[in-house]
C-alpha cells in the first residue's frame, strides 16, 4: 500500500513539475524574445565568433515538439555563441522559447530570421 | 630585271583573286584591330561617369525626426516637401497597376483584367499576396510608400511597426527600450532615401510570379551585384549602372513597361534628339553600333540588338518554365507538402502544382513591333488549342517589327469550359486555393472578385506566356555566332518562316548548280592565270 501511494506521488509531483517546466517556458513573450534572441547574436558577432548578425537557426528550422525538446533540456549547444547563451535569465530564455516555438515549421506562421 | 618588274603586278592579281574567293587577307584585318566600334564610342560618351550629389541632408529635416507609428506618417513627412510627388506617383502604372487609358477597349494591367500563367491574376486587387508589392502602405487605400522605391535601408516595415506599438507605453522597463531602439531603426530607414537602386526595383521585379527568377528569364537576384560577364551594364565591375540609368523617369512615369502601348514609338539615338528616353538600345549605341563594313550594321533594321547580344538568361540562377494547376491539391499523409528538385526550387508543391525551372535558357525568337496582344479574363478562348496569354505582336511584313529574344513560359490553368473564358481563382486567404485546395470555392470567390460569371464547370487547358528579354546583356565575345542562326541545322531562328535567310535556307538543285558556277569560274580565274604566268606574257603584242 504504502509502495503503492509513494508511486502514485511520484508520478503526480512528476507529471506537475514537467507540466510546469512546460508552462513557464511557454509563458513567456514571442514578441520580445525575438529582440532577445537577435541580441544574442548581435553581441556574439561583435564579439567575432560569427560572420554575421543574424541568427543562424530561424523558427522555421525545426517543428514546434523540436523547439520544446530543445528548451526541455537546455541544449543549447547547437546555438552557438555560448558566451551571451548563459547570461540569458530564465525569463530571457522563456521569452525565446516562445518567439522560436510560435513560429516552428508546423505553426501557423513559420518564420524565417531576417 | 623583266621578272622583278613584273613580280608586284601578279602578286597583286594573286592577292585580288585570293580577295574574290572570299579570302580576308590577315593586313585587313589588323587595319581595324583597335579601332572603337561607334556604338561603343557613343555610349561612352553618353554615360561618362559622372558625379550625382543631393542638396539635402535628410537626418537634419524635423518633418523626418518622427517618432512614426505608421507608414503614413512618413509618407506625410515627404510630401510635406516634395508636395507633387504623391499625385504624380498616383497616375502612374507602379501605383494603378492598370496599363491603358479609359479610351482603350480593354482594362490591361495586373490591377484590371489581365491574366498570367503564374499566380494567374491579382483577382482586382483582392488577393491581398499579390498586393505586398503594391507601393501603397495598404494597398491603394494609405498614402504612398515613398520608401518602396527610394529606401537605402533594409527594414521590415510591417514588424518594425506592430512592435513599436506593441511595447511603446509598456510597464515593463526592458519593452521599452526595445521600442526606442526600434523607433531610432524607423527613424534612420525613414531618413536614409536617395535614387532608387537595383535593389529598390529588384525587390519586386526580381520576385515577380511569387518568388526568385520566377516570371522574367533575365531578371532575378543575381542582376542586385552582377559580374560584368552576366551584365555589360550593371556589372559591378564595370559601368555599374542602375536601372533608373536605361528606365529614364518623367513625373514618376519609369520608361520601359509594355502592355498593348509600346516603350518607345520611336528608336532614336541621344544626337538625334537629346532628350529622348534611354530605354533602347539605339539611344546610347545608335542603330548602326557595329565597326564599319561590319556585317553586323546590316542587321539591324531586323534584328534586335538583344537577339545577338543575349545568349541565354538565367545564367546564374534558375527561372521557372513550367507550371501545371492541374497537378496540385495532392497530399501526403493527410497534409500538404513540397519536393525540391535539381536545381534548388520546388519541382512540387501541393498548393501551386507540378513545376519545371532551367538555367541558361535559350531565347525563343518572334517578330516584335514593340506591343504586346494580352489576353484578359473576359476574352473567349480556343480550349482546344494551346491559349497565348500574352504574346508578341509584329510581323515580317511590317517595317516596325524586329526579331526579338522571348522567354516563353508554358503551363496549365483553370478555364471555364461552358463560358470559354479563362478562370481566376482566389490563392491566399481563407477561402483561397493556397488554404482550401477546393478549385470550385477558390474560381468562385476569384470570379466573384473581378464581378465576372462562373458556370461551375472548369477543366485546365496548356497556356503560353512570352516575356521579352533585354537584361543579362553579354560581353562582346559571348554574343550569338552567325552560324547559330545561319544554319540550316538547329538555327535559333528556325521557326521564323516566310523569308530567305542565307545559310538556313536553300534548295539542294540550285545551291549545287551556284557552287558549280563558282568553282567552275574559279577554276577559269586559275587557269587563266597560271596560263599568263607560265607563258610570261600579258596577251599583248610586244
Amino acid at each position: 500500500m504504502l509502495k503503492k501511494l509513494a508511486f502514485i506521488t511520484f508520478t503526480v509531483l512528476l507529471v506537475l513539475s514537467l507540466n510546469g517546466v512546460a508552462m513557464a517556458i511557454e509563458a513567456g513573450n514571442q514578441r520580445k524574445g525575438k529582440y532577445t534572441y537577435r541580441k544574442v547574436y548581435k553581441a556574439c558577432h561583435q564579439r567575432g565568433e560569427v560572420d554575421s548578425p543574424k541568427p543562424h537557426l530561424s523558427p522555421d528550422a525545426k517543428t514546434q515538439s523540436q523547439w520544446t525538446a530543445v528548451f526541455e533540456d537546455k541544449d543549447f549547444e547547437q546555438f552557438g555563441c555560448q558566451p551571451e547563451w548563459q547570461q540569458l535569465s530564465e525569463a530571457d530564455l522563456a521569452d525565446i522559447y516562445a518567439y522560436l516555438h510560435d513560429h516552428a515549421a508546423d505553426s501557423p506562421s513559420p518564420a524565417k530570421c531576417k | 630585271m623583266k621578272w622583278i618588274i613584273i613580280q608586284p603586278v601578279r602578286v597583286t592579281l594573286l592577292a585580288l583573286a585570293l580577295m574574290l574567293m572570299g579570302v580576308t587577307p590577315i593586313w585587313a584585318a589588323s587595319a581595324v584591330k583597335g579601332e572603337l566600334a561607334p556604338g561603343r564610342a557613343m555610349a561612352q560618351q553618353a554615360t561618362k561617369a559622372r558625379n550625382l550629389w543631393i542638396t539635402a541632408d535628410h537626418t537634419k529635416f524635423e518633418a523626418l525626426q518622427g517618432p512614426f507609428d505608421e507608414g503614413n506618417q512618413i509618407s506625410k513627412a515627404c510630401l510635406s516637401c516634395h508636395s507633387e510627388a504623391g499625385a504624380q506617383f498616383r497616375k502612374t502604372i507602379h501605383w494603378s497597376w492598370i496599363g491603358t487609358g479609359p479610351e482603350d477597349p480593354k482594362r490591361l494591367g495586373k490591377g484590371g483584367d489581365s491574366l498570367n500563367n503564374f499566380c494567374i491574376s491579382t483577382n482586382n486587387m483582392q488577393d491581398k499576396k499579390c498586393t505586398t508589392c503594391h507601393p501603397g502602405w495598404d494597398g491603394k487605400k494609405a498614402e504612398v510608400n515613398c520608401l518602396a522605391c527610394h529606401g537605402q535601408k533594409e527594414i521590415n516595415w510591417s514588424e518594425s511597426f506592430a512592435d513599436y506599438r506593441a511595447f511603446t507605453g509598456s510597464a515593463d522597463p526592458e519593452e521599452r527600450e526595445l521600442a526606442t531602439d526600434i523607433q531610432a531603426d524607423i527613424r534612420s530607414a525613414a531618413q536614409s532615401v536617395g535614387r532608387p537602386t537595383r535593389k529598390n526595383c529588384g525587390a519586386c521585379h526580381f520576385y515577380g510570379g511569387g518568388g526568385n527568377g520566377v516570371k522574367h528569364g533575365d531578371l532575378d537576384s543575381s542582376i542586385t551585384l552582377p559580374s560584368k560577364a552576366l551584365d555589360v551594364h550593371m556589372g559591378t565591375d564595370g559601368q555599374n549602372f542602375q536601372c533608373t540609368r536605361c528606365h529614364t523617369t518623367v513625373l514618376h512615369n519609369v520608361a520601359g513597361r509594355i502592355y498593348s502601348k509600346p516603350a518607345v514609338t520611336e528608336r532614336k539615338s541621344l544626337i538625334e534628339d537629346d532628350l529622348t528616353p534611354k530605354i533602347t538600345c539605339e539611344s546610347c549605341h545608335s542603330s548602326t553600333p557595329h565597326k564599319s563594313g561590319s556585317k553586323a550594321n546590316d542587321h539591324t533594321d531586323r534584328v534586335a540588338c538583344q537577339s545577338c547580344h543575349i545568349p541565354q538568361m538565367a545564367r546564374e540562377l534558375p527561372t521557372k518554365m513550367w507550371w501545371d494547376w492541374s497537378k496540385a491539391g495532392k497530399l501526403k499523409d493527410g497534409k500538404k507538402y513540397n519536393v525540391k528538385g535539381d536545381l534548388d526550387r520546388d519541382v512540387y508543391m501541393s498548393i501551386k502544382g507540378d513545376m519545371k525551372w532551367a538555367k541558361n535558357v535559350q531565347p525563343e525568337y518572334f517578330w516584335f513591333n514593340g506591343s504586346m496582344n494580352t489576353l484578359t479574363v473576359r476574352d473567349t478562348i480556343e480550349p482546344s488549342r494551346v491559349v497565348s496569354v500574352s504574346q508578341p505582336m509584329g510581323s515580317r511584313e511590317d517595317h516596325r517589327s524586329r526579331i526579338f529574344p522571348f522567354k516563353v513560359h508554358r503551363g496549365k490553368q483553370p478555364y471555364d469550359t461552358i463560358r470559354k473564358t479563362m478562370l481566376a481563382p482566389m490563392l491566399s486567404g481563407p477561402d483561397g486555393y493556397w488554404e482550401t485546395l477546393d478549385w470550385q470555392r477558390a474560381l468562385s470567390v476569384g470570379q466573384k472578385a473581378l464581378n465576372l460569371p462562373f458556370s461551375g464547370q472548369f477543366d485546365f487547358v496548356e497556356t503560353r506566356y512570352a516575356f521579352p528579354t533585354t537584361h543579362m546583356v553579354a560581353p562582346k565575345e559571348n554574343v550569338v555566332a552567325c552560324t547559330e542562326c545561319h544554319t540550316g541545322n538547329g538555327s535559333r531562328l528556325a521557326s521564323l518562316t516566310g523569308f530567305y535567310m542565307p545559310g538556313r535556307d536553300g534548295a539542294g538543285i540550285i545551291d549545287s548548280l551556284g557552287w558549280l558556277m563558282v568553282l567552275g569560274s574559279l577554276a577559269g580565274v586559275c587557269l587563266h592565270g597560271l596560263g599568263r604566268f607560265f607563258t610570261n606574257g600579258n596577251g599583248r603584242a610586244k
